[in-house]
């Protein structure tokens, strides 16, 4: 699943620093650690269609390391990092984690991201009964490995839990929504998600204007933009992967057609808030760079950090959100576990994560329902004077804003 | 199913047929005239797309201008690319591995560059859409399609009226022949790559006015702007505008009538079908 | 191409590599070593498959995804309700029968240009992937094969996928080394060249290409089925990617796509150097290697790897000492004519052919009669290559029949007539341009209407170029040898196809006049061997001192014929000449 991110207006300096990072990386001070460094093993999708992904995961992975190295690392030892490129390709990934299980001989793994890339890995790990850590897993269903731990809180079925919670925040504002227009890519871990909500909103009798189902990668997205015109529901629900949040708003646009509400669900989060298009736009969120998310120092610090390494890498959209936060969790989870119990067994960790859980960045994480998942952490989230807030739930809204529905 | 949605989605379907055509023109040049099945046609029109994002956006300089820089570079780009293969006589073959390798040079010089992120050209340039009657005719749109009718009619003009036009169907024909008449094959070649690298230049722009980009986005246009090139008869400028046509409004007019999944299914089935029951039209 | 003699030393190191990697697991090989050969296994499996159809027969798919797309879902919908050999036999078969429907529809095309071969192949890509896509096939979640139960070798899951995808590779490497050397590759290798040519040496080209491409499809479909397992996770997006037919081609092409073992070559060094460049620090500059790699290896190498082995073994390989050459066996050594029976060999009946309404042939009858030289003349567009593309199967009359040696063959193809023992030669001649002087020859013997074996094929081919004056030439390409040598390659292609009627067409056009005093005594030495011949030509001085008999055409139809002298004096035949500044009487 890829989750990306869009442009600021913004000249930038490219060239030399992006070069400088990409060769660098340094590992950070050691100044609180000693001794051989716990090697940690893992693939990202560093070329390719989810490069654009993989850069986040790449620069928070560094960050958390750099963090975690001055606080004692994994065990007193520096944590490092033997990080390859899977090409955004799967079978590349399960050649790789083989790879690095087996040649690097990696103390521990740690997962790539997108749902089909961590199925390869989740399949080699099970093989070496290695924990596996990941982060954005899209499909927990497919997740059938007792040792696998997701940094991206979903719950074990949020094509149920994640659709009721988006609903029953909408609904909060008290205005009468009463039809819906499901527009969704057939990308898998939005398909699904977009199939499920049909059911949820049947069950609070929120009649269906329109389901319109496209393939992922479509370019013309004038067609669909006239069927949601003629549909004109009260709510438009897209299973969005990346751009086509974008592209139909901007095919809207064009036929001058604005949805009265819209919600989006993964857009590349960056776009839909610059563009004006984006107004009141709401789509869904684990972890945004606002309170009570960073509350905490570290959070705040891993914030600061990745604004600094997003632009040095030329990076257009520099804020942090699902992507890395779920990438940042991940890393937590497993370096938490390994200080927690003072091993670095898979099958002590397990235990560990599996009875206690994780406290992260994007907040408790458990693992003691079906398949691991625990909680559904995922939140409403929505574009507000040209900046992301958090809406719902209750608890985490963004101090001062509520969500607002027409 | 109203005639309006009907109609709105047959003319998204002309301006995208439009698209295909512009993007395809340059790319049947090249494989009817110098033999060369150039896939880096499609990264030449990223990277112009990328430069016009950069000269157009931050800066705020007009479009028009940003083409006046972009199409000379894109034509030199399109020369020099067609020496180096001239040099080592690079045959219909070997000539897609090395386009194919360019084009991987310019996805990592373009990630290099600019991130492999999202980026969006932000312009307050020709928004909006004309209303007419019960339908909507976006400006930007309106453009591209205005210059890529231009350019195709412009280009099957050249080719057929023009002694060099005359002189390049020629030379194909019969190379030798041709140069005994005093045909300058190989300054020929050259301005046709150069031509058809500066369609690549003109395309990037309407790209980077039109669309969102990503580096990876250039392998997405492939299928779609190859088959509009095959089907229009290589080398026929008005060929590509009018296969470019039939495939957009055929996806358009699935997507509003059926399920927009199954977009891809009709002009291709139509494709196949065409080619098998008449070949020779194509 | 394939060397003369039957070498099974390619075979032999297959089957040893096959022994050798699957035996690899037994002394421990990392798992990550099994992984990564998988992955290069897989590769050549497909890359070798594409070339079984695309390399040797010229016709470019760019739909191999399609195929591989089969496979993959045929494992993903089967592989939890059926043994996994089945899935891969499945998926085999399945693409096959694709395949060779897809061949049915689109080979039946009359003059399927590469091109559109290209892109009948992208569209059914595409059309199948989005069927997949909609249907509950995928229907767009995609498919989990965790549940799949794969049998244990070496007790270990993995190490099964790994010897399946080494059974895939080695089969089509097999595969594509047994279809080089056998009648059907040097089929191909003609189609490649010039498939009409093909077609009328005897060449099945229809049925050759849809073995092709069935064959091509079932090695590519039953690596999709392996691969399916190898991922465990398949979805429409990443199957059905144009990136899966651009690498196969990329791989083909650079190893060298007409040399069985070229694709492997190909497909090792780019899923070698993709699979090896995976620095998380330096991804960007790895992938610029790649694409760096590929240009300049395309550049130095523009036969392929394999072209340049050849090119290196080739010149290591001294030229055979040849035999004395067999005395230049002038007349006095020819055979006597074999006497002129009068019986008709061929019968054409009423034969009408127009094109958008020109007639261009309209109501011809004629016969040939065993032994004998018709001439045939006439003004040019009179008819008289129509007629010729008619005998051989060329054309399809609108009308008429053609009994040939007693039996009705009105409805034969191209092929199917020069088995009965029609041959021709074409007035530009029509070598196939990558085969050697003496391959060219071979064709026609093993194809034509004696249907020699291969050896049998060899042997004759180096007899006709001794007789035709060509043996020093054997090993080169027709591009090396001059006009008149390519007009007797022509001869000696016609004659070794061991026909009974030899249609030559303007073969002195173009020739020195000592040059046609030779060509002249080679068809006297041609029907000294028993054929008869029709002879078309506009040299007069020639027709009247070969023919027996003489047949004018004129606007399609046929104005005069008995003896040559008293033809020419006919008043129509003077009047159709009338103005024809061709004719030389």
């Amino acid at each position: 699943m890829t989750i990306s991110r869009a442009k600021i207006p913004q000249p930038s300096r490219r060239e030399i620093l992006a070069l400088a990072l990409a060769a660098g990386a340094a590992p950070a001070a050691f100044a609180q650690t000693s001794g051989a460094p716990v090697r940690v093993g893992g693939t990202l999708s560093l070329t390719g269609p989810l490069a654009a992904t993989g850069a986040i995961h790449k620069i928070v992975g560094e960050i958390f390391i750099q963090q975690a190295n001055k606080a004692g690392g994994m065990l007193g030892r520096p944590i490092e990092w033997v990080l390859l490129d899977d090409q955004s390709k799967p079978d590349l990934a399960r050649t790789l984690y083989e790879r690095l299980i087996t040649v690097d001989k990696t103390d521990l793994i740690i997962g790539p991201y997108a749902t089909a890339n961590i199925l390869s890995a989740m399949s080699v790990a099970q093989r070496y009964n290695k924990i596996l850590v990941h982060s954005t897993f899209g499909i927990p269903k497919l997740a059938a490995y007792e040792r696998h731990f997701p940094g991206w809180p979903l719950g074990p079925n949020p094509e149920v839990t994640v659709n009721a919670m988006a609903i029953d925040g909408i609904l909060s504002a008290g205005k009468p929504v009463k039809t819906v227009t499901i527009v969704t890519s057939k990308f898998p871990s939005v398909n699904f998600l977009a199939a499920g909500a049909r059911e949820e909103f049947k069950k609070r009798g929120i009649a269906e204007a329109a389901f319109i189902e496209f393939e992922f990668g479509a370019r013309d997205f004038g067609p669909i933009a006239a069927r949601v015109r003629e549909a004109n529901a009260d709510l438009l629900y897209m299973g969005a992967i990346g751009l086509e949040a974008n592209q139909l708003l901007e095919a809207m646009e064009k036929i001058n057609y604005t949805p009265k509400n819209h919600l989006y669900l993964y857009p590349a989060p960056g776009p839909l808030s610059l563009s004006p298009l984006g107004k009141d736009a709401l789509s869904l969120t684990i972890y945004e760079d606002l309170p009570p998310f960073n509350a905490n120092p570290q959070a705040a610090e891993m914030a600061k950090l990745y604004r600094e390494a997003g632009a040095k890498a030329g990076m257009p959209f520099v804020d942090p959100e699902t992507q890395a936060g779920a990438g940042y969790a991940s890393w937590q989870i497993l370096t938490g576990a390994v200080n927690a119990t003072k091993s670095l067994d898979d099958e002590a960790l397990t235990a560990h994560l599996k009875k206690n859980g994780a406290d992260t960045i994007v907040g408790k994480v458990r693992f003691d329902g079906p398949g691991n998942y625990g909680d559904d952490l995922m939140r409403l989230k929505q574009v507000q004077d040209g900046k992301w807030a958090v809406v719902w739930p209750k608890a985490v809204q963004t101090p001062g804003k509520t969500i607002v529905i027409k | 199913m109203s005639a309006t949605l009907l109609g709105q989605s047959v003319l998204s379907g002309i301006f995208s047929g439009c698209l295909y055509a512009l993007l395809g023109l340059g790319l049947t040049l090249s494989w009817r005239y110098l033999k060369i099945i150039n896939l880096a046609h499609f990264a030449f029109i990223f990277l112009a797309a990328y430069l016009t994002y950069q000269l157009a956006g931050p800066g705020g300089r007009p479009p028009w201008l940003v083409l006046l820089i972009v199409v000379p570079l894109f034509f030199a780009l399109g020369v020099a690319q067609q020496a180096l293969l001239d040099h080592f006589k690079v045959d219909e073959f070997a000539s897609i591995i090395v386009t194919f390798g360019m084009t991987i040079l310019a996805e990592v010089f373009i990630q290099w560059i600019w991130s492999a992120d999202f980026v969006r050209l932000e312009t307050q340039f020709l928004r909006g859409s004309f209303e007419v009657g019960a339908f909507f005719l976006p400006k930007q749109e309106m453009l591209m399609a205005g210059a890529s009718l231009a350019l195709c009619a412009a280009t099957a003009g050249f080719l057929r009226f023009t002694w060099t036009g005359k002189a390049l169907r020629a030379s194909l024909d019969n190379p030798p022949i041709a140069a005994s008449y005093g045909v300058p094959g190989q300054r020929l070649a050259l301005m046709t790559a150069g031509a058809a690298g500066a369609l690549a230049g003109v395309g990037g722009a309407f790209m980077a006015l039109l669309f969102t980009l990503a580096p990876s986005q250039i392998y997405t246009w492939f299928g779609v702007v190859l088959a509009t090139v095959m089907l229009g008869g290589l080398g026929s400028a008005m060929g590509v505008f009018a296969a470019g046509l039939l495939i957009g409004v055929c996806e358009a007019v699935t997507m509003a009538l059926t399920a927009p999944a199954w977009a891809p299914v009709v002009p291709f089935t139509l494709l196949i079908v065409i080619l098998v029951l008449w070949p020779e039209r194509v | 191409m394939g060397a003369p003699r039957k070498n099974y030393a390619a075979p032999a190191g297959i089957g040893a590599a096959a022994l050798g990697f699957a035996a690899l697991p037994m002394f421990g090989a990392w798992p990550f070593a099994e992984s990564f050969l998988y992955l290069l296994f897989f590769w050549i499996a497909l890359a070798t498959s594409w070339t079984v159809l695309s390399g040797y027969s010229g016709y470019v798919s760019f739909g191999h995804g399609a195929f591989y797309g089969v496979g993959v879902y045929a494992t993903a919908n089967l592989g939890a309700h059926v043994p996994v050999w089945l899935c891969l036999l499945a998926g085999g078969l399945l693409a096959a029968c694709l395949g060779a429907a897809a061949g049915l529809v689109v080979f039946r095309v009359k003059r399927l240009r590469g091109e559109l071969f290209a892109l009948l192949t992208l569209a059914l890509a595409i059309v199948l992937g989005t069927v997949i896509l909609n249907t509950p096939i995928d229907g767009g979640p995609g498919i989990s094969l965790m549940a799949v139960h794969l049998p244990r070798i070496y007790n270990n899951a993995s190490s099964t996928v790994y010897l399946l995808g080494m059974l895939a590779a080695m089969a089509s490497l097999a595969a594509a080394w047994a279809v080089q050397n056998s009648r059907l590759g040097r089929g191909l290798f003609a189609i490649a060249d010039d498939e009409d040519a093909a077609e009328i040496l005897g060449v099945p080209t229809l049925r050759f290409k849809i073995a092709a491409l069935a064959l091509s499809a079932f090695l590519a479909g039953a690596a999709g089925s392996v691969h399916a397992l190898f991922v465990s996770y398949v979805t429409v997006g990443e199957t059905f990617s144009i990136t899966v037919p651009l690498f196969v081609l990329l791989m083909s092409v650079l190893g060298g796509a007409r040399r069985w073992y070229g694709p492997a070559i190909g497909a090792v060094f780019v899923a070698g150097l993709t699979n090896l460049l995976v620095g998380g620090d330096w991804a960007l500059a790895a992938r610029a290697l790649i694409g760096f790699t590929l240009i300049v290896a395309t550049l130095y190498l523009p036969e392929g790897v394999a072209g340049l082995i050849e090119h290196k073994f080739r010149a290591r390989e001294k030229p055979e000492p040849r035999r004395a050459p067999m005395p230049a066996s002038a007349n006095d050594n020819a055979p006597a004519p074999a006497p002129i029976s009068g019986a008709p060999l061929l019968r054409i009946e009423d034969i009408r052919l127009a094109f958008r309404g020109v007639r261009a042939l309209d109501g011809v009858t004629l016969d040939i009669r065993e032994g004998e030289i018709l001439g045939l003349v006439g003004p040019n567009g009179s008819g008289k290559s129509t007629l010729i593309n008619v005998i051989s199967g060329f054309y399809r009359p609108d009308a008429g029949s053609l009994v040939f040696a007693g039996e009705d063959a009105s409805g034969d193809e191209g092929h199917r007539r020069a088995r009965r023992g029609i041959a021709r030669t074409f007035q530009i001649p029509r070598p196939f341009r990558r085969l050697t002087v003496l391959e060219n020859v071979v064709v026609a013997g093993e194809f034509g209407a004696r249907g020699l074996d291969h050896a049998a094929a060899l042997a004759c081919a180096r007899e006709l170029l001794e007789f035709v004056g060509l043996a020093e030439r054997a090993d080169a390409l027709p591009a090396a040898i001059n006009l008149h040598q390519r007009k007797f390659l022509e001869l000696a292609r016609a004659l070794a196809s061991g026909a009974r009627l030899i249609m030559l067409d303007e073969v002195l056009a173009g020739l020195t006049p000592s040059e046609i005093t030779t060509a002249i005594a080679m068809v006297r030495k041609i029907r000294a061997t028993g054929a008869a011949i029709l002879f078309v030509e506009h040299n007069m001085r020639a027709v009247l001192a070969l023919a027996d008999r003489l047949i004018v055409l004129n606007q399609g139809k046929i104005i005069a014929q008995g003896g040559p002298r008293a033809v020419i004096s006919d008043p129509a035949v003077i009047s159709a000449y009338l103005g024809d500044d061709d004719a030389q009487p």
